[in-house]
């Protein structure tokens, strides 16, 4: 057991690098001039614009800078400074305001997460009945009245189901029932109680976690009532349901439990999308997280904050994989610890 | 708006800008015929009683300020915040535009030959920890700006003539200058100073000079080991926290400066002119800059309350903001904002050196359409690079006709036809045929410039000239306009209202080098003459005079098509009295108060 | 029973992907006919007793078989019909793309404009047809780079095994790692915008799927009988992997494909609305509600192209989930 750990663990530092690698190149290689833009003040999405006068001034400033942030170097040395760097925990500093990527990074990492975390939990708690039902009724009325509109569901672009509800429920000219924005209410202080404090931010995060939710639990639910159906064909259920074992029972014990594997496995997969797709809705709803974080930095040609994005999310869907391995390899008896299987 | 604009106004004299959609008020500065009547449609509310201390005003803020030092900060969601921080040495008035004292005692003794200004400070000026605020703190600001290694390039510029700054006695500062320059007045008192005891707590910069730090490359090693260490805590440690001698400070970073939601100034006791606005203490108890990314979303918050101020989007102002409900609780207000875009034509490009394609293209360009249908009727169609409401303004240019016949002669007469029956106009160059043909780009993300691009582009492709719109990344753009290399571009400027304007940067021929704002490479003796001439004329009338004929031959060159001034377009809450609107530059927020009875906020 | 019969029976059991093939057929006839649907030129028009066939000459202009004749050159056909002596209009008389400041803009659904305009006073229907034409092509394009690559690289991890596997499932491992959405937003925004450009970022970062399900089918399929009986009769590899190995292995593929065109066609709509990557000139679905984010009174904006992308992106997952039932020999019984 310990040995495969081990070697999943070492093949990931190859895959890692080779993610990073492509990032680094990507970024470095795009068009575009980082200390051109700091230096001209039209950063993030260019909200101002250049004002020169005298150039001479300006040339000597850019190659000071320039030079300052090793961008004058070849871009393998680049990257290897930068792993050098991050394997001492350090992401360097952002070419906008020169503070710390990691602390750019830090409060906006659990916002993001905590969208995505509590999108998957109501995903699963919405999807695992789905499945069950559609997949031990399958075929009938209620089924494909499911699937249909799971369907539907699914193709309802995030974006605009966004806009429809910021339009509708955020004060406009309709209802006032969601803040069309934020985090935390205006009035919020830090001495408020902590239920109060909860509630303020819950509030703020229900249209957004509603929309990330929507697009993505229908893709849950199908994978449950295929992997349901999957077992409903397995030996042992059929035995199960020749001594008969209740029904009731062998769906809840037998078939339950074996879905409920692959599920997990999917999380690994469900995750990054849910990140990526951050970038929309945290632009769209104003929430300061990874996703807004890294459109900026890319607008603004911040090579380290989008390469630490880039890392940072790369080793958590890594990880995620990881951990969605081992958790199966734990759970599932049919899986050796020897050679890597399917 | 007004505040805003007088402090930043230096780095702000020439802004290329990236992006006139949202438009807030930092941009704004009205034209003295419409600010004087009543804001359409819901009246200003009287300004009835006196005012009084309390509520907060939370303004709208489309993004983060990325950096609050004063110095290296270059975004206008930054200057926005720091200019209730960072008062300066003189002040504009807001009704005469003339020059007040604000920290200094009066205004400074100029010598005959304009070289030397000597400020004379007041004494019951205190940074917000209650230190005073000295002559020391002046010259340390100059010598922070005058660094080389001090990430403050484009504010640098404005200071090249600066030679030397000298401390004469704790309240008296003398700063002599390289060259002549009318505008020093205005360059050198709307330097708002930043506390030395703060910034350089060691005083590394303390034993050397203005001229010393012009003299870089000179600089003995000591004191330019000194002066490094200085220039990389003040580039890196102060992006978060700001402290000046404004009447508004932010009291905790870590507390009111969230990134992404807000920031937070506090009104302070200790400011040197409690209860007088036009010396800039608000009546508000704090200054809230809300961050909110999406317009839909702040208009949203407007109605819900949450937000008190905001810049609105025409198709906001016109259709969104109509319902008894809004009126009832907000105001709105409509102004001309100080920037205009422009269709430059690359005077590199041997089809743009001629005259008169210029001339015709630009009578291809339907100026009102435009502002009536793109613009939604909220914008101007523009001839001048000045802004209309100031004195420089030449009146007499009459608006540039759109009449695609006469661009058809005038075509014709720079030896464009159609010979080969495509359709598309073409010329003999060097015995070959070259078919007029050419690319517009502008920025992404910028919707209005995109949408004039493909509206010219549909007429010039009526008139037989094969054209393409594009566009592009910024920063991909401005490598393009920097090089030359394009055809022809969509951009904006800024042009203030409230200080003289300066064409040499932008019209100059000098200027005209890879990376110099005469980024069309326009060249013309008589422009260069006026504007060198104008550049060291003290009597407005002769520069007026200047300038009028300088805008008669751009108007007559047509080396830019000027297209429209978008209007500033911004609403506010009804609670907030003493809202005026200046006939010269916007508002001025510290003026806003609200009565007892409908404070909001504590 | 061949297999191509036995999958179209199973296909036509299913309602939902009949359905979904019936819309997405519809779709393809209208994006072929674009031109004959919505275009600001007639079909025919006769001007001075001369007559033209403008939509055809337009074809023809296009290959580079003629020119414009003189007096339609550079013209505006709306405004050439007012003294023509006779005009036949398409359904939609209006062109997707060229703008029209002449009357207003932002006009509501009318009877001159059945689906209203936009900022540009450009024709929302004549938008959505011609869209149909840049959104299908995406969704097959992207889906086709996906497939091609997912199936050589899944195809020789799972035939080979082994260090080719080991290597090809680190590869595999890595491209699940990137930030996709991420990197597909940093491609698009620093490059020339251009639709190509979209569909070969969409195809290079979407295929991993496609792999990894080609390489548990080729592990699978391998072990039988058959193809160790080919083996021993000495067929190549390749002939084994193309002629016996891949028809077996291919149906959940086409499964993943269709579900593909669904996702490209939601990323690229995201993508335009956000703005990036799609070249300003062109109309798409995604680009006419962005629109719709900056007039959010014009709610046709919003309403019609975000139910044409709908219908579109259900009509594929219909099809991809119907097929997924109907190729699923375990699933026939119930």
């Amino acid at each position: 057991m310990l040995a495969y750990v081990l070697r999943r663990v070492l093949l990931l530092v190859p895959t890692f690098v080779a993610i990073t690698f492509i990032g680094f190149a990507i970024i470095h290689l795009a068009p575009g001039d980082p200390v051109e833009l700091f230096l001209s003040g039209g950063l993030a999405a260019g909200q101002t614009g250049i004002s020169t006068q005298r150039l001479a001034d300006i040339e000597k400033a850019k190659a000071q800078l320039r030079h300052e942030l090793g961008l004058d170097r070849p871009i393998p040395v680049q990257y290897l400074h930068w792993v050098g760097r991050l394997v001492r925990a350090d992401l360097g500093t952002s070419l906008k305001d020169r503070q710390p990527v990691w602390d750019k990074i830090k409060p906006r990492l659990p916002v993001t997460i905590t969208i995505a975390g509590i999108s998957l939990l109501i995903m699963y708690a919405f999807a695992i009945p789905l499945g069950i039902y559609s997949a031990v009724r399958p075929n009938s009325r209620l089924d494909q009245f499911l699937t249909a509109a799971i369907f539907m569901q699914y193709s309802v672009p995030s974006f605009w189901l966004g806009v429809l509800l910021i339009v509708y429920f955020c004060g406009g000219d309709y209802f006032a029932w969601f803040p069309p924005g934020g985090l935390r209410s205006l009035e919020y202080s830090s001495d408020w109680s902590l239920g109060r404090r909860l509630g303020d931010f819950s509030y703020h995060l229900v249209l957004p976690i509603f929309v990330t939710t929507l697009g993505s639990y229908t893709e849950l639910s199908r994978y449950m009532r295929s992997a349901m159906l999957e077992n409903a064909r397995q030996d042992f259920i059929r035995t199960a349901r020749a001594k008969g074992v209740p029904e009731r029972s062998v769906i809840l014990k037998h078939m339950l439990r074996n879905s409920l594997i692959a599920m997990v496995t999917i999380v690994a997969g469900v995750l990054p999308s849910l990140i990526g797709g951050s970038v929309i809705i945290e632009k769209m709803f104003s929430i300061p997280g990874i996703g807004q974080l890294g459109y900026q930095a890319v607008l603004a040609r911040d090579y380290p904050v989008v390469l630490a994005l880039f890392a940072t999310s790369s080793f958590l869907t890594l990880v995620g994989i990881l951990l969605a391995d081992l958790a199966l390899a734990v759970v599932d008896p049919r899986i050796s610890f020897g050679k890597a299987k399917t | 708006m007004l505040r805003v604009q007088v402090v930043r106004a230096l780095a702000c004299t020439w802004v290329l800008l990236a992006c006139d959609g949202p438009r807030e008020s930092k941009t704004s500065a009205p034209a003295a015929d419409e600010a004087a009547a009543p804001s359409a449609p819901g009246a200003a509310p009287e300004n009835a009683g006196t005012p009084v201390r309390g509520d907060w005003l939370v303004i709208h803020s489309l993004s983060d300020p990325e950096n609050l030092n004063p110095l290296t900060s270059n975004d206008a969601g930054a200057s926005q915040v720091l200019s209730w921080i960072f008062p300066t040495l003189v002040r504009i008035d807001p009704n005469t535009l003339a020059l007040e004292p604000l920290f200094a005692r009066e205004l400074p003794q100029v010598s005959a030959d304009h070289l030397t200004y000597t400020y004379r400070l007041r004494d019951d000026i205190t940074f917000s920890d209650g230190v005073p605020l000295t002559a020391e703190d002046v010259v340390f600001t100059l010598k922070a700006i005058r660094h080389p290694i001090v990430n403050a390039a484009p504010q640098r510029n404005y200071f090249n003539s600066v030679a030397d700054a000298v401390v004469v006695d704790p309240h008296t500062v003398r700063i002599s200058l390289g060259e002549v320059y009318f505008l020093n007045d205005w360059q050198l008192g709307l330097i708002g100073p930043i506390p030395r005891h703060y910034y350089d707590p060691d005083n590394l910069l303390g034993g050397t000079s203005v001229a010393e730090l012009n003299a870089w490359d000179e600089l003995e090693p000591a004191k330019k080991q000194r002066a490094e260490r200085f220039a990389k805590h003040f580039n890196e440690s102060f992006n978060r926290s700001p402290m000046g001698a404004g009447a508004l400070v932010l009291e905790d970073p870590a507390r009111d400066y969230v990134t992404g939601e807000k920031i937070e100034l506090r009104h302070r006791n200790g400011y040197f002119a409690p209860g007088q606005p036009w010396l800039g203490d608000p009546w508000v108890d704090r200054v809230v800059f809300r961050v909110i990314n999406d317009f839909d979303a702040a208009l949203a918050a407007r109605k819900a309350g949450a937000v008190d101020f905001m810049g609105l989007r025409p198709v906001q102002y016109l259709k969104q903001t109509n319902d008894p409900r809004f009126e009832e609780q907000s105001v709105k207000h409509k102004d001309r904002a100080g920037s205009y875009t422009y269709l430059g034509w690359n005077q590199k490009r041997a089809i743009f050196q001629d005259k008169r394609v210029r001339q015709a293209l630009s009578h291809l360009v339907d100026k009102r359409n435009v502002c009536d249908k793109l613009l939604l009727g909220l914008a101007d169609p523009v001839e001048s690079p000045i802004y209309p409401g100031r004195p420089e303004f030449n009146s007499a240019l009459a608006p540039w006709s759109f009449d695609p016949a006469k661009a058809k002669s005038l075509l014709a007469e720079a030896g464009w036809s159609d010979t080969d029956g495509d359709g598309i106009l073409d010329k003999a160059v060097d015995g070959a045929r070259v078919p007029l043909r050419f690319e517009i780009v502008s920025n992404s993300g910028n919707d209005d410039r995109r949408n004039l691009g493909l509206v010219v582009v549909d007429e010039f492709k009526r008139a037989g000239i094969d054209v393409s719109f594009r566009a592009i990344d910024w920063s991909i753009l401005l490598e393009k306009v920097k090089s030359f290399d394009y055809d022809a571009v969509i951009l904006g400027w800024t042009n203030s209202g409230t200080i003289p304007p300066d064409l040499y940067q932008i019209w100059h021929s000098s200027q005209a080098v890879p990376g110099g704002s005469n980024h069309i490479s326009f060249k013309n003796a008589e422009v260069d003459g006026l504007l060198e001439a104008y550049r060291v004329e003290f009597d407005p009338a002769k520069r007026k005079a200047m300038y009028d004929r300088v805008q008669e031959i751009l108007y007559d060159e047509q080396p830019y098509t000027w297209v429209y001034a978008p209007k500033s377009l911004t609403a506010y809450d009804r609670r907030f009295q003493g809202v005026t609107w200046y006939p010269t530059g916007g508002t001025q927020e510290t003026e806003w108060w609200v009565p007892v009875a409908s404070q909001k906020y504590r | 029973m061949s297999a191509g019969e036995r999958v179209w029976q199973g296909i036509r059991r299913q309602r939902r992907a009949v359905f979904g093939m019936a819309v997405i057929g519809l779709l393809a006839l209208l994006a072929v006919f674009a031109d004959f649907v919505a275009n600001d030129k007639p079909y025919y028009i006769e001007l001075e007793g001369e007559s033209y066939y403008p939509v055809l000459i337009d074809y023809q202009v296009w290959v580079g078989a003629r020119q414009w004749p003189a007096p339609l050159a550079n013209q505006r056909f709306s405004q050439l019909a007012e003294r023509a002596e006779r005009v036949l209009w398409p359904p939609i008389p209006y062109s997707a793309a060229v703008p029209d400041i002449s009357g207003d803009v932002f006009e509501p659904p009318s009877r001159r404009h059945w689906l209203g305009t936009d900022g540009l006073g450009r024709d929302v229907a004549a938008g959505l047809v011609h869209g149909i034409r840049i959104s299908l092509t995406i969704g097959l394009v992207v889906v086709a780079i996906q497939a091609s690559i997912g199936v050589l690289l899944g195809g020789l991890a799972g035939y080979y095994g082994g260090p080719v596997d080991l290597a090809l499932s680190r590869l595999f491992e890595a491209m699940l790692g990137i930030p996709t959405f991420f990197l597909i937003i940093t491609v698009a925004a620093v490059f020339k915008p251009s639709i190509y450009l979209i569909m070969v970022i969409l195809g290079l970062t979407g295929w991993v799927g496609i792999a990894r399900l080609i390489r548990s089918e080729f592990l699978r399929v391998r072990a039988m009988d058959y193809v160790a009986a080919a083996q021993a009769l000495g067929a190549s590899d390749a002939r084994i992997m193309l002629r016996h190995i891949l028809p077996n292995a291919i149906a959940p593929v086409l499964v993943s494909m269709s579900f593909g065109v669904a996702s490209a066609i939601l990323t690229e709509s995201g993508l335009s609305f956000l703005g990036i990557g799609v070249p300003a000139h062109l109309v798409t679905w995604g680009s006419i509600l962005a629109v719709a984010q900056s007039n959010t009174t014009a709610w046709w904006l919003a309403v019609f192209p975000g139910a044409a992308i709908f219908v579109t992106v259900t009509a594929y997952n219909l099809l991809g989930d119907g097929l997924r039932d109907a190729l699923d020999p375990r699933q026939q019984g119930t």
